[in-house]
């Protein structure tokens, strides 16, 4: 067959197939109709077609790239996914936040374990290191966090002025707080997903930290300020931490372990789930955040010790019981088309 | 062949359901990190405006507060939005003729979009993209870290060729140089014929002298009737390397080129 000849009688074809892409690209699919999305299927398939015939009539990049720009355009256009439908955005969102989430954390229960034990083990590895040698405390812990004494930095902060004194002060140092936790916790995420290593590793090293610089206070005899002062933020932003690194090991373990699956399969069974996770750590560090520009910077002038420690333990235990008390299965609305394609 | 290294690329072939083959063009480094620095500028551009608004209506410690929320959220967010409601293009990329697709072609999903900017912030680190630009010049289809964890890739559109095509670029093949001629070895040689004719030429050096001669006679020949070349003074020999010179020069390359000849067998 002539090349020259096979391009000429599908020209009008090739034209009207591209048109009807750059419409159907740009409209919602119900002005489409269905009529409108036949033609694109058919034309589809006979461009796919015309593309397996040129290939082997001839090598004329300019014919075949336009015809494989085509047949791509197309092949994108049928086969993307598309959302759940006929459910609204309150009942999706609710579903979301209160089954989805937890569900996935539950089923990445092993990963949270991994990341809770790194996070716990280096806090008892700091805290030992301390008690063990006290005169090291400067060694371990960075001079940020280690400019004076812990009894004379509670008494300098519980002496002057509330540090947060408008809306505007908390909101800024909010603000400032909870991007920062979250840029870190998706580092985190990063690390444990394309590391798993690196993942473990920045856990620990925080653990041994927060552990080290507990165990100054504790030893300087302020230990009670110390949970009065972290505990109100703390009690979220730091099983946060450790969800993040959990949710990098959970996509780690897809990524480098994907089983007789290929890597992308093994990916795409994760990512619904790994997408949960990771809302829920951005959800929890956004209220941290403002609890950390806000409640947590209250001296006991303003807000007794009592409430704040007492309100650290509300939060930490609301957050776990919310992530893992098992609840009653319901039905799934619709299974269709539910994310998989 | 061109293997994945420090910017040699390959097209990635994806299979359809039809099982016709479509082939993905990874883009390379330069125009990604092009666009990243264009959707760069217009995010924060974008901020800085909405700053101006919010410290006429808000307090403030909250104007500051919001400001810095809005350049969080809009880093992600810009993407996400454009990635899943334009098909894949930031307006950076689109201005750069490049697209985010699935590892399979298609686009891709929100998931996908989210995965892919959160370990941004990793691909990030220490400035401007060092490590994932690093890491996509060494990969073969330049993804950064973000593309691996979410199997994604950033390719380049060609924009679609003109229907009748310019088959210029003629002068420079000697004998063959005639437009006629031209057009009928672009269009009648397939796939399979081009490879096999750099095959034969890329070993004929290992040929015994009289049956080198033989080959590329009988190759000649052959091309010289399915082409209708009518070339007489041109040996068997030159005539193929000269159809692979037009084959497998693009249509820029073969205008430029002063001598096709050594330079599409130089390997």
């Amino acid at each position: 067959m002539d090349i020259e000849r096979f391009a000429r009688e599908r020209e009008d074809r090739w034209r009207r197939f591209a048109e009807l892409l750059n419409r159907a690209e740009t409209i919602p699919e119900r002005e489409l109709g269905p009529a409108g999305m036949r033609e694109i299927l058919q034309l589809y398939r006979l461009t796919a077609a015309d593309l397996n015939r040129a290939r082997s009539l001839t090598a004329n990049p300019e014919i075949l790239e336009r015809l494989n720009a085509l047949a791509a355009r197309g092949y994108r256009f049928l086969y993307r996914s598309r959302g759940r439908h006929g459910e609204g955005l309150l009942p999706r969102l609710s579903r979301f936040v209160l089954r989805e989430i937890p569900q996935a954390f539950q089923q990445e229960a092993w990963a949270v374990l991994v990341a809770v034990l790194a996070l716990l083990g280096g806090a008892l590895v700091g805290a030992g290191a301390i008690l063990a040698r006290p005169s090291a405390a400067p060694e371990l812990i960075p001079t940020q966090f280690f400019t004076e004494s812990p009894r004379s930095r509670v008494e300098r902060i519980e002496e002057s002025e509330e540090r947060i004194q408008s809306v505007g002060d908390a909101a800024l140092f909010g603000a400032q707080l909870y991007v920062n936790n979250i840029r870190v916790s998706f580092l985190a995420f990063s690390l444990g997903a394309l590391t798993l290593v690196g993942g473990a590793w920045i856990l620990f090293y925080n653990g041994v930290l927060l552990g080290a610089v507990a165990t100054t206070y504790y030893l300087d005899g302020v230990s009670v300020f110390f949970v009065a002062w972290v505990g109100p933020h703390g009690s979220l932003e730091l099983p946060a931490i450790a969800l993040a690194g959990a949710t990098g090991f959970a996509a780690g373990r897809a990524f480098f372990f994907p089983g007789d699956k290929s890597r992308g399969e093994s990916l795409r069974a994760a990512f619904p789930r790994l997408f949960r996770m990771l809302a829920g750590v951005v959800m929890t560090l956004l209220v941290a955040g403002w609890i950390e520009g806000s409640f947590s910077q209250f001296s006991a002038k303003t807000v007794p010790y009592g409430l704040k420690i007492a309100v650290a333990a509300v939060l930490f235990l609301s957050l776990a019981f919310y992530l893992f008390l098992p609840r009653p299965p319901q039905a799934e609305p619709s299974p269709v088309g539910g994310g998989g394609r | 062949m061109r293997t994945g290294f420090l910017g040699g690329r390959q097209s990635r072939v994806v299979l359809t359901p039809e099982h016709v083959p479509l082939r993905l063009t990874p883009a390379g480094a330069g125009s990604r990190a092009l666009a990243l620095l264009l959707d760069f500028m217009l995010v924060v551009s974008a901020t800085q405006a909405a700053a101006l608004l919010f410290n006429l209506v808000l307090p403030a410690g909250v104007a500051t507060a919001a400001r810095l929320t809005l350049l969080f959220a809009l880093t992600f967010g810009y993407h996400v939005y454009f990635e899943l409601r334009r098909n894949g293009r930031t307006l950076g990329k689109r201005a750069l003729g490049l697209r985010v697709v699935d590892g399979r072609g298609l686009p891709i999903t929100l998931e996908q979009s989210f995965l892919r900017n959160i370990v941004r912030v990793f691909d990030f680190t220490p400035v401007f993209y060092g490590l994932g630009g690093a890491v996509s010049l060494l990969d073969r289809d330049g993804r950064r870290l973000g593309d691996f964890l979410a199997d994604t890739l950033v390719v380049h559109e060609r924009t679609p060729l003109r229907p009748e095509g310019s088959l210029g670029g003629a002068r420079r093949h000697g004998d063959l140089a005639e437009a006629g001629t031209l057009r009928r070895i672009r269009n009648r040689v397939s796939l399979e014929e081009r490879e096999f004719l750099l095959a034969v030429a890329l070993r004929a050096d290992r040929l015994e002298e009289s049956a080198r001669y033989d080959l590329m006679q009988e190759i000649a020949d052959h091309y010289r009737k399915k082409l209708e070349i009518d070339a007489p003074n041109l040996s068997g020999e030159s005539l193929v390397r000269d159809l692979i010179a037009v084959l497998w020069g693009s249509a820029e390359n073969t205008a430029r080129t002063s001598s096709p000849r050594s330079q599409s067998l130089s390997s």
